[in-house]
């Protein structure tokens, strides 16, 4: 068929073919092979600014040694290397809000970062929120209390971003709060008892 | 039996459970991240598959060369078509066979009638390395011609979806047997019947579905006095779930494990089971080779009734590798195998009285079907007219043709909300011409009681719903919204013009006829199985409470099981077309009945007299008006001492295969009870809806904001109030999206989608929901099912969206759009145009 | 070769720490280097595979290129800023609050905290046919998919297309514009200075560019001169969604009034073109005159002159039309009874 039949086309640029040969060069055999690829353009340690694979993460308040390839977004660091699966993927393309984590108490889609950028910062997921004994985060509470959200798929993240900008405005009108988190998307669409949760939570913060 | 306690309104304090707010069980799990989906499994040797999809919209698929992706180190397998089980014919509880649609999806395909279709999947060690092989595949495709556009391919010439034709033919069953599977034709209209077409009017050529009508419609529209004739564009949305359709298996013990994203823990077994061809000799599928694994499922609005056809691929691309096998899907795939509501172009003419009273209706709809099986949208939108607007005549025309665009399927209120959607603007539109208010228009033609619905049944008689408060709702909306005073503020200010809108909705409010299964055990406890599909809207576990309720057992000594057909669960309707709250509330109150059968038996048994001497409350079965009696926890000892039918040795006839199994698998733990809802209903159980909205539209920019909303739901018994109100709002704003921004776009010279992000389909977001939302429900019990509760998925969506379109007709008058959504783009150049500017009748722009 | 939109080819990855070694690192790798801010728009292309570059140099780590100084009475804003940084400025929202607002308007929360003002204003064009992979001018081939008889291009340009009818996309591009801000560019030879409605190319002079940057070469700081500090700014956005969406048209103004008349003014506006579009002509017809209604009308008439709408895009002529209105005598509000 001819090109002009199928306009969705990837342009074969000269690299193509080296990319290739780096990534099989790999040899990959396990389920966890991509652990042992090798690097694309070979080694350039000598360069400034190159990085390494074996990195150490700041999670949740725990050191996480962890192997991360060059192009490995935090999301997918976090879920399938350190398990911690409470952050969701849900279009992987920064548009809903579900792989939503703190960096330094500011809130970032994880899907859209490289893990390799979040070296030597503080990292919190949904799981470091509760307390060691199981005492839930005030927001948390609140939504237990309100018994906010549906599927709860995008819970993770309009939490996360709601503990993140609490620590900017922690007595936000509810139309504040709304512009907070509005990075997040709900498809249940049950927007008001989420935002009637979430304010609760963030009144329940204000009391503690 | 069956009747509904005469409870007071509008509340029942002599409930302690029903009706009242509670910590669902799943929710801890949830707020800690802790809750998994399918996509959060890991497993030992675990390997990945990734699609790859269908560039052209219509094809052959000549050759498929994969020589090179199969030799890259840690590719494992390819799978295409020819590894995928044929369509199965399915089998009715009572053996009958329904034939499979040959022109079936099967997950996989060489014939791909859609871009985007997949075509094969890669297995390999990881993700990184089957996206790699998928670039490596050479395919070979024959392209056909396509047509993404209904009207397109029903013009003279216009291109066939598929080989076969354009349009679903849907033969009618014979009397007591299944319809056979329908066909595909072509059919053409001239070009006499597009000649409206360029005026924006719908053509109306040869219709195809089986039409239906009754009363005198002509005579209706003889003696109207005004006859208003309208065309309407619904959109084609995409379910978009968060959550996509990923799934997970592996094979052990000859069975399968998948992990799913399902509407129903229970159906989506079987359904598997067919997909994957693993039949019992009598052509039932062998639910004792399935494992299916479901606690959390992120949204379905109808998409994941038994979860998707593409969950075959992981089982059997597993079994050809021998490990487990992880599909994750892509927001993009998501796009294309995720399913969308099907659009729907509606000509409606309708007659009034100057009062507003409907005299007659004439439908006309050609239904954008996609390629796959044939929806019921069309003729679900003529019922639900015919049962919210109560026309005394009526004639109902459909055709469904096929188009080289995504599979449809239901999406919350099907085919009812684009009834609804067709109408309202008529309605909205008559009552300004006849200079009647928009709530008493919609309140004169509302149902009331056990309002007819729909076209004559075999025997010539019309079907009725079991109840309809729908003037009630709207009186309560009046009052809570203070639609006087809105109504008396002036429309034009500065540079911003304001209206306000009503509208009524309505759809099926349950189904009937499932099980319930329950074992109170020595501890005391009840251990309820439900096999509903959790979906948040918390009915997985609400709907049991009522069993609770009726036994007298506080929640706290409830535990709810749920999430995987390993543990035992009953055979359960899909959480979908607002079903389970009817249908699992009356298992619920069938399966306590039963358990108070046997509670009662056991205490005669043992302390004498008669069981209908005892009375079961407080944890304990005794003696009417006090005296003797013992705790559950004593009844559940004795009642594994006694065996039969108290321990679940001996099973009731007549429930449901699954339920037996699961039966038979918790025996001997405790009383047993087990139950069909096999209770009288009179009438066909509906729900409504009344919206109210206030709009301020900016006419220098066209932008609106929706100032206010407000739903009264009519759906019976609230059994937990806030779970309704998350599906009343939440269903409401997904109507509102309906209203405001979600649509597909297409090139139609190329026949591809355009629109596949979020930012392009805009499903709305915090800050396009109303700047005020409250939802009231009226709380009067359905009078044809015991605890009264009727389900309340689907009737928010078309009144959301139709309150906010009849609010800007109230602002802007009728010259702005004959489509939905309505942009900021559409209100601005039919301004400046000071007509309909958008194009009408071009399906996806 | 079959299509996958899904999971990011493997690259070689570089984070330097300053200015300088990255420099040197894109001018090393030349045309195979993909200079990343905050990402946001990388990552669509490389999760799409279309674009794949064999080298990233990830900016996000070089400090110095972030902050915001004050410079002579004005500001200047490291590149790497990130929007909410310019939003929350304390400086920027005195003295230049139509950067803040701008800054605000864009996409989201999430977006705004990693997205950089350097990278907001460098963004490639959004039309939906170029990002999905189609091979049209933009992209190295010999079509304008946006420009057939059926393309769909309600979000495209009604001024100044050529072959290409994409849109620049940027919501503070128009703010820095009106501004009157200079864009510091450094490479390797090393930097120069160009004013921001230079910055910005049309298909006519680059189609394959939204900007003069060239491979090798880094935006490093946005210079924005006390010309306009604190005086009357106008900024709206219009779009489909009231978060995470482009503009359908949005417009930026600072202006200077002398008791009722306009004493000088500079208007700019995006989504119309495939550069944002400053209103030089509007500007001057309008100095001297009376703040009033006719003013802008006439404002608003002259500024859509010469504007070719395209068939699903024609609602834009009104849209800049009354935005350039209200650019001059605000916004007549509602007041309910």
């Amino acid at each position: 068929m001819a090109d002009n039949q199928i306009p969705e086309t990837t342009p074969r640029g000269l690299s193509r073919r080296d990319i290739i040969k780096g990534v099989i060069a790999g040899g990959a055999v396990s389920s966890a092979g991509y652990l042992f690829r090798t690097s694309v353009v070979g080694a350039q340690s000598s360069a400034p600014g190159s990085v390494e694979r074996l990195i150490t993460l700041n999670v949740n308040g725990q050191q996480r040694r962890v192997d991360v390839m060059k192009q490995e977004t935090l999301a997918t660091t976090l879920r399938y290397k350190l398990g911690l699966t409470g952050t969701k993927l849900g279009c992987d393309r920064s548009e809903c809000g579900a792989c939503t984590v703190l960096i330094d108490d500011v809130p970032h889609y994880s899907c859209s970062i490289l893990t390799h950028t979040t070296r030597g910062k503080k990292i919190q997921t949904i799981e470091g929120l509760a307390a060691a004994d199981g005492t839930l985060h005030p927001v948390q509470q609140g939504v237990v209390e309100q018994q906010g959200f549906q599927c709860a798929f995008c819970m993770s993240g309009f939490i996360m971003a709601t503990v993140g900008y609490l620590k900017v405005n922690s007595n936000p009108t509810r139309a504040e709060l709304a512009h907070g988190i509005s990075g997040n998307l709900c498809r249940c669409q049950d927007y008001d008892k989420i935002l009637t949760a979430l304010m609760h939570g963030a009144e329940l913060q204000r009391k503690a | 039996m069956a009747k509904a306690p005469d409870n007071p309104l509008p509340s029942h304090p002599r409930y302690k459970l029903i009706g009242k707010d509670y910590t669902t069980p799943d929710l801890i799990a949830k707020v800690t991240g802790r809750a998994k989906y399918a996509e959060d499994y890991r497993a030992d040797g675990m390997l990945f598959a990734k699609l790859l999809l269908s560039p052209v919209p219509h094809g052959h698929v000549r050759n498929i060369d994969a020589s090179e992706a199969l030799k890259m180190p840690g590719v494992k397998a390819i799978l295409t078509v020819d590894d995928m089980p044929k369509p199965a014919d399915a089998m009715t509880d009572l053996g009958q066979r329904i034939p499979a649609n040959p022109l079936g999806e099967r997950g996989l395909t060489n014939d791909p009638v859609y871009q985007g279709e997949p075509i094969l999947a890669v297995c390999a060690v990881d993700e990184y390395t089957a996206a790699e092989a998928i670039e490596k595949i050479k395919l070979d495709i024959e392209r056909l011609p396509h047509v993404v556009d209904p009207l397109v391919s029903l013009r003279p010439g216009g291109a066939n979806a598929r080989v076969e034709g354009n349009v679903w033919l849907r033969p009618t069953a014979p009397p007591g047997q299944p319809a056979p599977p329908p066909k595909v034709t072509e059919v053409k209209w001239t070009d006499a019947d597009f000649a409206e077409y360029k005026d924006g009017k719908l053509p109306m050529g040869k219709a195809t579905d089986p039409e239906w009508s009754y009363g005198d419609v002509d005579g209706g529209f003889k003696n109207a006095a005004l006859v208003l004739d309208e065309t309407f564009v619904t959109p084609n949305t995409s379910h978009q779930t968060l959550e996509t359709r990923t799934a997970m298996a592996y094979w052990q013990n000859g069975k399968v494990f998948v992990h799913v994203s399902t509407q129903s823990t229970a159906q989506t077994a079987p359904a598997i089971a067919r997909w994957l061809g693993l039949l019992e000799p009598n052509g039932q599928p062998d639910l004792s080779k399935v494992v299916v694994i479901s606690e959390y499922t992120g949204g379905g609005f109808g998409s994941k009734i038994t979860s998707a056809i593409s969950a075959i691929i992981p089982c059997i691309l597993s079994k050809k590798v021998g490990a487990p096998v992880m599909m994750r899907i892509s927001r993009e795939e998501e796009h294309y195998i995720g399913r969308a509501r099907p659009s729907l172009h509606g000509r409606v003419k309708v007659g009034f009285t100057k009062e507003g009273k409907v005299t007659a209706v004439d439908m006309f709809v050609v239904m954008d079907n996609g390629p796959y099986d044939p929806q019921g949208d069309a003729n679900q939108s003529g019922r639900m007219l015919s049962l919210m607007y109560q026309p005394p005549a009526m004639r109902w025309r459909g055709i469904t043709v096929l188009t080289n665009t995504p599979p449809r399927v239901s999406q919350s209120q099907p085919g009812g909300f684009q009834g609804i959607a067709l109408m309202e603007p008529i309605l909205a539109k008559a009552s300004r011409k006849l200079g009647v208010d928009q709530v008493a228009i919609h309140r004169i033609n509302a149902p009331v009681g056990k309002a007819p619905i729909g076209p004559p049944g075999p025997n010539g008689k019309r079907l009725y719903v079991t109840s309809a408060y729908v003037q009630e709702a709207l009186d309560r909306g009046v009052e809570q919204f203070e639609w006087e005073k809105r109504k008396a503020l002036p429309k034009r200010s500065g540079t911003k013009a304001r209206g306000i809108g009503v509208a009524t909705s309505c759809f099926v409010g349950g189904s009937v006829g499932f099980d319930g299964l329950c074992v109170i055990k020595p501890d005391g406890r009840i251990y309820i199985q439900s096999g509903i599909g959790n979906l948040g809207t918390a009915s997985v576990s609400d709907t049991h409470r009522v069993t609770a309720e009726l036994l007298g057992v506080p929640w706290e000594k409830c535990e709810i099981t749920w999430g995987s057909t390993a543990r035992n669960l009953p055979w359960s309707c899909p959480s979908g077309g607002s079903q389970t709250t009817h249908a699992h509330t009356r298992a619920a109150y069938a399966v306590a009945l039963d358990a108070k059968d046997k509670l009662t038996q056991i205490a005669a048994k043992d302390l004498g007299g008669k069981p209908e001497d005892y009375e079961v409350a407080n944890e304990r079965v005794f003696r009417k008006g006090g005296g003797a009696g013992m705790s559950l926890a004593q009844a559940a000892k004795r009642a594994i001492e006694l065996g039969g039918i108290y321990d679940g040795h001996e099973l009731p006839k007549g429930i449901n295969k699954m339920t037996v199994t699961s039966a038979q698998a918790l025996m001997g733990q405790g009383l047993l009870a087990v139950a069909r809802d096999t209770m009288p209903r009179d009438g066909q159980t509906h729900s409504y809806v009344a919206g109210f909205a206030e709009v301020e539209v900016d006419l220098e920019t066209g932008k609106y904001r929706i100032l206010d909303y407000l739903a009264v739901a009519d759906v019976g018994t609230i059994i937990h109030p806030r779970a309704l109100g998350g599906q009343v709002l939440g269903r409401s704003m997904l109507g509102i999206g309906h209203a405001i921004g979600q649509k597909w776009v297409y090139d139609q010279h190329y026949g591809l989608p355009l629109a596949k992000r979020f930012h392009h389909n805009k499903p709305p977001t915090i800050l396009d929901a109303p700047e005020k939302m409250q939802w009231a429900a009226l709380d009067i019990p359905d009078p044809e099912t015991p605890i009264g509760a009727r389900g309340i998925g689907e009737p928010p969506v078309g009144a959301g969206c139709m309150a906010i379109l009849n609010a800007l007709s109230d602002a802007l008058g009728d010259e702005i759009f004959r489509r939905a959504p309505v942009t900021a783009d559409m209100i601005l150049a039919s301004l400046e145009a000071g007509k309909p500017a958008t194009e009408g009748l071009t399906a996806h722009i | 070769m079959a299509i996958i939109r899904d999971i990011m080819p493997a690259f070689e990855l570089y984070q330097p720490a300053n200015t300088d070694d990255a420099l040197s690192l894109l001018s090393r790798h030349g045309k195979e280097a993909w200079a990343m801010a905050g990402g946001l728009d990388t990552f669509d292309w490389l999760k799409d595979r279309i674009k794949r570059p064999s080298v990233v140099v990830d900016l996000s780590q070089i400090k110095e290129l972030t902050g915001v100084r004050p410079m002579g009475g004005g500001v200047e804003i490291g590149a790497l800023t990130t929007l909410t940084e310019v939003v929350r400025n304390p400086t920027v929202k005195e003295k230049f609050g139509l950067l803040s607002q701008a800054a605000e308007l864009v996409a989201s929360p999430q977006i705004r905290n990693q997205g950089t003002l350097g990278g907001n204003v460098s963004q490639d064009a959004r039309c939906w046919y170029y990002r999905g992979g189609w091979k049209c001018y933009r992209a190295g081939g010999n079509i304008c998919f946006a420009d057939t008889p059926t393309a769909i291009n309600r979000e495209h340009a009604i001024l100044g297309a050529d072959r290409c009818v994409a849109v620049n996309p940027s919501d503070t591009a128009p703010a820095l514009i009106a501004l009157d801000a200079q864009m510091v560019i450094r490479n390797a030879k090393g930097e120069r200075v160009v004013n921001a409605e230079d910055y910005f190319i049309g298909p006519g002079t680059d189609i394959m560019r939204m900007t003069v940057l060239r491979p090798g070469d880094l935006l490093t700081a946005i210079r924005i001169p006390a010309t306009w500090a604190g005086t009357h700014f106008y900024f709206e956005k219009i779009r489909d969604r009231q978060v995470w969406d482009f503009p359908l048209v949005n417009i930026a103004s600072a202006a200077v009034f002398n008791g009722d008349q306009i004493e000088r003014i500079r208007i700019a506006v995006n989504g119309v073109a495939a550069h944002p579009v400053r209103l030089k002509q509007v500007e001057d017809a309008v100095t001297g005159k009376p703040r009033n209604a006719a003013t802008a009308d006439m404002a608003g008439q002259l500024a859509v002159q010469g504007a070719e709408p395209l068939r699903y895009n024609g609602y834009k002529v009104p849209l800049m039309r009354n935005l350039v209105k209200r650019s001059i005598r605000g916004v007549e509000e509602a007041k309910w009874a």
